[in-house]
């Protein structure tokens, strides 16, 4: 214990600030004072990190990376927003203890007279002051967005709407709108300057209402990139038909690479079930409603690419009639399968002219004679257990609560029973609001 | 203060309360203007029930119901969350006829005029009269034949009251208990608040004839004297308005059209009908009106027969006859139109 104490002092005082003149006489003193050693004792280093630099190497080690590690990818957590500089602000010679002190914060001599080093009334500004300079710091922070703005992640970009594409002289693009679909960073080696790093970004640009382009740009920034980006997707538009505006116009079976998407048409109300990436498209596009299945790779782009060379060659129910030659006609059970003809042919068919081994299925039809691989749901593991059957039991008797419930309430305003004209005191406890409630406290 | 603080609040919460008494109150008046429909029941003084099953009333009625098929399957939910995927099929020819075919047949259940009868009689029969068990339960027995095979209406049921009596249940403890052992699907126990004059009166503002009908048409049976209530109030919201295109193409026309001509208010539809150059209807309507009337035409042709109806019982005698005379007058110029196409064409 006591050498602990030793080696702390003697720290202390390599640390002290006159380390010239050291105190190493009193040090031999008190070691010559101290009780004689014990024969085993914890080996100690006299020299650490915090004494072998002086304080602006180690201010820089704790602040900065080098090139070489920043390369490597170290330092990460290293940032701005992380370092406090406490000695900002502050002034040598002027402190807590408002001291006059000539020559270093107040001239020698004023007039004629000689000034005298003496103590003012404290200061209280000048804290207020260091504290707020403080609290500036390290505090830094990008502004929230709103979850309307919000992109796929965070406050990343992915996901993101960048406006319209820029107007070309004086064509403007009036109801156009750019979503970010992917921001990464990429290097080249070039032979004189080496890695040279740079910003990818691609860009879907449409009017919701079945025109879009997508395209890729690369800049130094990432501001720079999304705007040539967004740019050039404005100049690659294409015309993508939409179903009675909300739908594709068939389920279509699509491949990019090592990508497959199968997209299914569905009803208003259904809503975009699919990859991010589709998500995003369909709502540049226009699309409302459609469900899409991504198999093998789900690399963005890939995804993106496939599902336009899909949107790109949906066929408009005209032209499968046509290629068919026989009506195309749709049963909705909203309109009591009212049959409803979509498209007819110039000439229809015979039955006899249809082949044996023909796709008649329209879903078939349009998957190309491919079929979704659909996997058998099992019933979840606790269905076998004799306990869900006990609960099944217990809960048969409640199985209409909701219902009697909500009949209860519409009728008489509150659920009640038989005996609530007898008994007017046993009512269900209603939570009072919360003025109410704040009211009655005050009170 | 915190004293203070109650009773102001005390003070604000009741002059709301006046001011939602207030708002009750205004509300009333316009109830009151709303009741100025007087419910007209089939009070069977002569009974419309042979009369509306004859076979030549149905055809009428069907004709002039004009059937429109794009009306009559129109979009309506089921009371799912949410729409079906529709399938799609290829069809040759005689498959989309043969489908067509098929939905035809259906037109007829979708379209079924709901029944016209008389309403219906109090039972207050007295089975026996027991004074010796007066007082055996505070609440009376209700007994019932719960059977299978027995109509609604033939069932036996019946009550022994607290004092002793042994009587028939009157018709709302019969819809009641019916309702109870043998439910009509989504038909309440309970008279649902739609129903009530307020609630009815919003709806009718609202013009939601074909929903107050239909619910009508499955809460109540077709002789409850509420429901010949709701019905002839909604059809003379409807005649009234000339919101004759909402009913059309619904199963509701029939029976509102019978109402109108029992109750000889067939004026504003017969109107509507000549200013859109629908002459088969108007025919057809001056029929109708014949048939329950005992009306006799002197002349047996058509126009003619429209020309003595507005002549002889119309109440809207000057319009109906300017509407007759501009339709005759477009008739004639199309004619005159048609055979000068003709002539140019070569053909006569």
């Amino acid at each position: 214990m006591a050498s602990q104490l030793l080696n702390v002092t003697r720290t202390l005082s390599k640390l002290s600030l006159n380390t010239k003149c050291r105190l190493g006489n009193t040090l031999i003193k008190l070691e010559q004072e101290l009780a004689p050693q014990p024969l085993f004792s914890n080996p100690s280093r006299n020299t650490n990190f915090f004494n072998k630099l002086p304080a602006h190497d180690l201010w820089k080690g704790i602040t900065s990376v080098s090139n070489a590690g920043k390369k490597r990818g170290r330092g990460k957590t290293v940032s701005k927003k992380n370092i406090k500089d406490l000695n900002r602000g502050q002034i040598i010679g002027v402190g807590k203890a408002n001291i006059v002190w000539p020559g270093l914060t107040a001239p020698i001599i004023r007039g004629k007279e000689i000034v005298e080093q003496q103590q003012l009334p404290e200061d209280p500004e000048r804290q207020k002051k260091l504290d707020a300079l403080r609290d500036q710091m390290g505090t830094h922070r990008y502004a929230k967005l709103s979850p309307i703005e919000r992109g796929w992640s965070g406050a990343k970009m992915p996901g993101r709407s960048i406006g319209p594409p820029d107007p070309i002289g004086e064509e403007v693009f009036t109801g156009f709108d750019s979503k970010v679909i992917e921001l990464k960073t990429v290097f080249n080696m070039k032979g004189n300057f080496g890695r040279k790093r740079r910003v990818s970004a691609t860009v879907v640009t449409g009017n919701q209402n079945g025109v879009a382009g997508f395209a890729n740009g690369k800049g130094q920034e990432p501001k720079t990139a999304l705007r040539k980006a967004k740019n050039r997707s404005g100049q690659k538009l294409m015309h993508i038909k939409i179903f009675r505006n909300h739908t594709v116009y068939h389920d279509f079976f699509t491949q990019f690479g090592a990508t497959k998407i199968f997209v299914q048409q569905k009803p208003e109300g259904y809503g975009l079930v699919c990859h991010r990436a589709i998500k995003t498209i369909c709502e540049v596009v226009g699309i409302k409603d459609l469900h899409a299945k991504v198999e093998g790779s789900t690399s963005v782009t890939h995804v993106m690419k496939a599902f336009f060379l899909g949107l790109i060659r949906q066929k408009s129910h005209e032209e499968i009639a046509e290629s068919k030659g026989l009506h195309l006609v749709e049963f909705c059970k909203e309109n009591g399968y009212f049959p409803t003809v979509l498209a007819s042919p110039a000439k229809c068919r015979s039955p006899d002219e249809i082949k044996n081994d023909e796709i008649l299925d329209f879903t078939q039809y349009c998957y190309d004679g491919r079929v979704v691989l659909k996997k058998k749901k099992h019933p979840p593991f606790y269905t076998k257990h004799k306990s869900y059957e006990i609960y099944l039991k217990k809960q048969e008797k409640l199985r209409n609560k909701e219902e009697v419930k909500m009949n209860l309430i519409a009728q008489y305003g509150e659920i009640r029973s038989f005996l609530t004209e007898k008994y007017p005191e046993c009512r269900p406890y209603k939570e009072p609001k919360k003025e109410q409630a704040e009211e009655d406290s005050n009170t | 203060m915190s004293v203070f603080r109650h009773f102001s609040r005390k003070l604000v919460l009741n002059t709301f309360k006046s001011d939602i008494k207030l708002q009750i109150n205004t509300h009333c008046s316009v109830c009151l203007r709303f009741l100025s429909y007087q419910p007209i029941h089939y009070d069977g003084k002569p009974d419309p029930g042979p009369v509306f099953i004859k076979k030549e009333v149905q055809t009428l009625l069907r004709t002039l119901t004009r059937v429109d098929l794009a009306k009559v399957f129109k979009k309506r939910r089921f009371g799912e969350t949410q729409l079906q995927q529709p399938v799609y099929k290829f069809m040759t020819d005689e498959q989309l006829q043969e489908a067509y075919e098929e939905a035809k047949k259906k037109v007829d259940t979708f379209l079924q005029i709901p029944p016209v009868v008389a309403v219906r009689k109090p039972k207050d029969k007295v089975l026996s009269k027991d004074p010796a068990l007066q007082g055996l339960d505070t609440s009376a027995f209700v007994f019932t034949d719960i059977s299978y095979g027995v109509r609604d209406s033939e069932r036996m049921i019946l009550v022994r009251e607290t004092d002793g009596t042994l009587r028939e249940a009157d018709w709302e403890t019969r819809d009641r208990i019916n309702q109870l052992y043998f439910p009509v699907a989504q038909r309440q126990i309970q008279t649902p608040k739609m129903f009530q004059d307020s609630n009815l009166e919003d709806l009718l503002k609202r013009g939601e004839y074909n929903f107050i009908l239909d619910r009508a048409c499955l809460q109540f049976d077709p002789n409850d004297p509420l429901y010949q209530k709701i019905v002839s109030i909604t059809y003379q919201c409807v005649n009234d308005n000339n919101h004759f295109n909402e009913l059309r193409s619904t199963r509701h026309f029939g029976s509102f059209v019978f109402f109108l001509a029992w109750n000889k208010l067939i004026d504003n539809l017969l109107l509507d009908i000549i200013e859109s150059e629908h002459i088969e209807e108007a025919k057809a309507l001056v029929e109708l009106y014949s048939h329950i009337h005992q009306v006799k035409y002197e002349s047996k042709e058509n126009l003619q027969q429209i020309d003595e109806y507005i002549k002889n019982h119309a109440s809207k005698k000057a319009a109906l006859e300017l509407a007759f005379q501009a339709y005759k007058n477009a008739a004639k110029r199309k004619g005159e139109v048609e055979e000068g196409i003709k002539r140019a064409h070569g053909l006569s």
